[in-house]
């Protein structure tokens, strides 16, 4: 009866200790969990150097997961190619990838970006040399768990996590597919474009009928003061 | 007539002089530096930007301007502030002397505008005409705009701290939209309606020599004299015509600034497709 009763306190003593034990592991875990978030968009400033816990990536699925579904490669460059990013090789599979030469063949948008048009910039120097990993793999340089080091601190020295999600390759702010890719800069520029555009519209128009109103007064004035002259 | 008779109504003080006076310089500054970098894939951009060393001290340039036009500003929002009466506020931010719009600027608009087209008479208008008043909130507004978009883009790795770094993707376009809002609303609107139109042709001297023609002015502003003559301020607000030299030298800048504002507004429109926007 005893040796229960103490085998069952020992019991509640370990369930107690393990307990306290989860309590005071918590906030270390919560600390862990909370790194992830915070190294990235508060307090980081390119080392370059993380823990492994903190890049080993999640869950990684060669191929990504319409490859496994079956879908052809060959019709990837119509399709939405979103999946590519965490390929290996994000151009596997692409029907003649070889006889281009220039990326912008297939990305003419891509190559006109104040980055490269203005720093000269070249694809490789960002994206990597062939075969050049989708830019959400773990080993691209691109990847954004070290983009901001890799990349953008080459001239960007200091460079931040949140520093590097600037759209280098932005798209163009008018066209309505950014309304779902950038919505908030679609709406930045109409709004913008629409005060400016009803300033000009109103004010142009405004101006110029002042000014010939103006000169239709002083012609017909010189022309009563010339005929009082006359009289 | 003599040249101390005294033909002309005092409008601006010498503080406000001095602000305009700085503005026109920060603004053409900016709007130099600003072009020959937005401008700088092409040979026109790359003169420009030349003027000042280059593509990195243009930029240099445009952010310290733009730090010191930020700090005008400042200083003239507490100049603004001191102008108040506060005893009578809110009541006194409401009058004829008053840059704020009021009901009264809408209906003289509107009635302007039928003048324009000539279905109305022309309205009295008082002191500041909406077009002014317009002009003076849209400089405010741009500072604001300009100013803390400026800031952002001028300091990317502070700012993107302080939000994600596409905001600067979005900051740079409204900076870019609100400087080109602003220089054309200067170089064509603010230029054509402050010295180039007949009545104020060849230039409106008031920004200059802080005065105004009385004879113009009661022509234009009917309603600001007659209020001065009612209340018996007129004789205290009239002063003489500026000297000769005074003028020619007003001529000179302000024909300066007119002609750098056209000259930059039109290469830059001649240009505008062969840069990446």
């Amino acid at each position: 009866m005893l040796s229960s009763w103490l085998g069952r306190k020992k019991l509640l003593i370990g369930l107690a200790l393990i307990l306290m034990m989860t309590g005071l592991l918590g906030p270390a875990w919560a600390e862990e969990v909370r790194s992830t978030r915070y190294r990235y968009g508060a307090r980081e400033v390119s080392t370059g150097y993380y823990e492994e816990y903190e890049v080993k990536p999640i869950l990684y699925l060669p191929g990504g997961p319409l490859m496994r579904k079956g879908i052809p490669l060959e019709s990837a460059p119509t399709e939405p190619i979103r999946w590519r990013t965490y390929l290996t090789d994000t151009h596997l599979g692409i029907r003649d990838y070889k006889r281009h030469h220039d990326c912008t063949d297939c990305h003419p948008q891509q190559g006109r970006d104040r980055h490269t048009v203005r720093a000269g910039i070249t694809c490789d120097q960002c994206h990597g040399r062939e075969p050049i990993s989708g830019i959400n793999h773990y080993w691209s340089p691109l990847s954004p768990i070290r983009r901001h080091a890799y990349i953008c601190a080459k001239c960007h020295e200091g460079a931040s996590v949140s520093y590097a999600e600037y759209a280098v390759h932005e798209p163009i702010p008018a066209m309505l597919s950014t309304r779902q890719t950038f919505p908030f800069l679609f709406f930045a520029f109409w709004m913008m474009a629409t005060v400016a555009g009803g300033t000009f519209v109103v004010f142009l128009p405004h101006t110029a009928l002042w000014g010939i109103r103006e000169l239709l007064i002083m012609k017909k004035d010189r022309a009563e003061s010339e005929s009082k002259q006359q009289d | 007539m003599s040249p101390n008779s005294k033909t002309r109504i005092r409008r601006f003080s010498p503080l406000q002089r001095l602000f305009h006076l700085l503005l026109i310089l920060c603004f053409m500054t900016q709007a130099t530096t600003g072009l020959a970098r937005m401008y700088i894939e092409t040979v026109w951009g790359q003169r420009l930007a030349w003027v000042f060393g280059g593509y990195t001290p243009s930029r240099t340039i445009h952010i310290y301007v733009g730090i010191f036009m930020l700090c005008i500003f400042a200083l003239h929002v507490l100049y603004m502030l001191s102008k108040v009466n506060w005893r009578k506020f809110p009541g006194s931010l409401v009058g004829p002397d008053s840059m704020l719009p009021q009901p009264r600027d809408l209906k003289e608009s509107i009635q302007h505008f039928g003048w324009l087209l000539g279905m109305a008479k022309a309205p009295r208008f008082e002191r500041w005409g909406y077009w002014e008043k317009f002009d003076y909130i849209g400089v405010c507004w741009g500072m604001c705009l300009l100013g803390a978009t400026g800031l952002l883009l001028a300091y990317p790795l502070v700012a993107s701290r302080i939000m994600p770094g596409w905001g600067l993707n979005v900051a740079f376009w409204v900076h870019k939209i609100e400087a080109i809002l602003a220089m054309g609303h200067v170089f064509i609107i603010h230029f054509f309606i402050a010295h180039l139109r007949p009545h104020a042709f060849p230039m409106d001297r008031a920004m200059f020599e802080g005065s105004v023609d009385l004879a113009a002015t009661q022509h234009e502003k009917p309603d600001w004299v007659a209020r001065l003559e009612e209340t018996g301020k007129l004789e205290s607000v009239l002063v003489p015509e500026a000297p000769g030299w005074r003028r020619a030298f007003h001529y000179v800048f302000g024909y300066c600034a007119v002609a750098l504002g056209i000259f930059l507004l039109i290469v830059a429109l001649v240009n505008s497709l062969s840069i990446t926007w």
